[in-house]
């Protein structure tokens, strides 16, 4: 094993939590509303399904493979060449993903706040400081994020508890106007989201104690549903059926915030922490993709690969997408089923083979 | 500005170069093959993204396979 450092299960749900969460509740309502309309907040509940079941396929895999990653047992499934080439294409997608990760963050950024900064100096410097907490190892990411996600928690529920006098619960009538079907569309960005937690296939043997999993995993995934439906649900009452308009609903909620007149543009403040959470989120996907890479490589360490990934990553992100409307439109169309092929179709084809393997293996036995 | 940018991007290579080169000595082959390879890679990638911004990337790769999907959608 690479990493000598070891997470708990209450660090692996936060870590979770913030790979899905961070990015999701900026992109989602704005995506999922151009479908879905009012119905906006039903989606993330259909796409559960698709995060249950990752986490139901990867924790039994991790059964059957104590202490490898996807990655190791890919090869250990499949034979050797076949193996290489199957996790060659998860991590080119984990290192897409990453990329966007880094261009979904530093857009948002740079349409609230820096207008005139080039984009890449936003991405580099977040880039740079996810380095130090990479080359620290999963114990500093886990730490950060059990320091960071309560505030940023916090944060996300007082955005509407401040906003409570303007919240007008009607604006969530008719449900389900024109059927079900809206809502079902709609549910494809979540669906993309939540399937990320196949990503805690790297996590899992980091763990001390294993048992519990399950449970854990099944926790991060209902916490981030939760947190996708409220958000969503806040955003419908504050905005209506204007909803469908605005990019960044929930920046827009922070910047609407109006106490007694005096309390006000605290979209700053809202931003500056909502960044904690982006950390975290970007460096556990960085790390992901350093120690994914050192596995495929079979590699001793890790640790001298973290500049120039970092860097592979920021030429990514430029690279992946020409503008801010193209990168919207590829997550309501095709972003969705590249997510789903790489994230949901890799880990089926491995169980399956698995599965048939222990079974053919154990009747040649006497 | 072309030239600019590829002496930028030179230089903070160098500069990761530099900064990893003590730790790298002590690394096995293997361990220094890739690396170098990476940073081959790394230059190659910024030096055509600055000559040609609108090169064709990964995101249109996805486009083209997945757009048949759009349709059902």
């Amino acid at each position: 094993m690479i990493e000598k450092g070891r997470i708990s299960y209450l660090e692996l749900a936060l870590i979770m939590y913030a790979t899905v969460v961070a990015t999701a509740i900026l992109y989602i309502p704005y995506v999922t509303s151009q479908h879905a309309k009012r119905d906006l907040w039903l989606s993330p509940i259909w796409g559960s399904l698709s995060g249950f079941l990752i986490v139901m396929i990867i924790v039994k895999l991790s059964k059957l493979y104590p202490g490898k990653t996807l990655i190791e047992y890919g090869e250990l499934i499949l034979g050797r060449t076949l193996g290489k080439i199957i996790s060659f294409i998860y991590l080119f997608f984990l290192l897409h993903d990453t990329a966007i990760a880094f261009r979904e963050y530093g857009e948002f950024i740079e349409s609230a706040f820096l207008h005139k900064t080039p984009i890449i100096f936003v991405t580099g410097s977040i880039a740079l400081s996810c380095a130090i907490a990479v080359h620290g190892g999963i114990e500093t990411i886990g730490r950060c994020a059990t320091i960071f996600l309560p505030i940023v928690l916090a944060l996300y529920i007082l955005i509407y508890v401040f906003l409570i006098p303007d919240l007008n619960v009607k604006n969530i009538f008719p449900i389900m106007q024109d059927g079900i079907m809206p809502s079902i569309k709609g549910s494809i960005a979540p669906h993309a989201w939540l399937s990320q937690f196949s990503l805690m296939s790297f996590l899992i043997p980091l763990l001390t104690n294993q048992q519990k999993v399950m449970k854990w995993g099944m926790f991060s995934v209902i916490a981030s549903v939760l947190t996708m439906v409220f958000i969503n649900l806040g955003n419908l009452f504050l905005f209506g059926g204007i909803i469908s308009n605005l990019y960044f609903p929930v920046f827009e909620a922070a910047r609407f915030i109006s106490v007694g007149s005096f309390f006000e543009h605290i979209e700053s403040i809202v931003i500056a922490f909502w960044v904690l959470g982006g950390f975290v989120q970007l460096s556990s996907f960085f790390y992901m993709l350093i120690l994914g890479t050192s596995q495929w490589l079979t590699l001793p360490s890790y640790k001298q690969f973290v500049l120039p990934i970092g860097f592979l990553i920021i030429i990514f992100s430029v690279w992946s997408t020409p503008s801010f409307e193209e990168m919207i439109r590829g997550m309501g169309t095709t972003m969705p089923f590249y997510f789903l092929t790489v994230q949901l179709l890799i880990p089926v084809l491995l169980l399956g083979v698995a599965v048939i393997r222990r079974k053919r293996s154990k009747s040649f036995l006497p | 500005m072309k030239v600019g940018g590829i002496l930028g991007v030179t230089v903070i290579l160098v500069l990761i170069f530099l900064y990893q080169w003590p730790k790298l000595k002590k690394n096995g082959r293997k361990v220094k093959m890739t690396f170098f390879l990476l940073m081959l890679l790394n230059w190659v990638l910024a030096v055509l993204l600055v000559i040609f911004p609108e090169m064709p990337g990964p995101g249109q790769l996805i486009d083209f396979i997945y757009k048949s999907f759009e349709t059902f959608w």
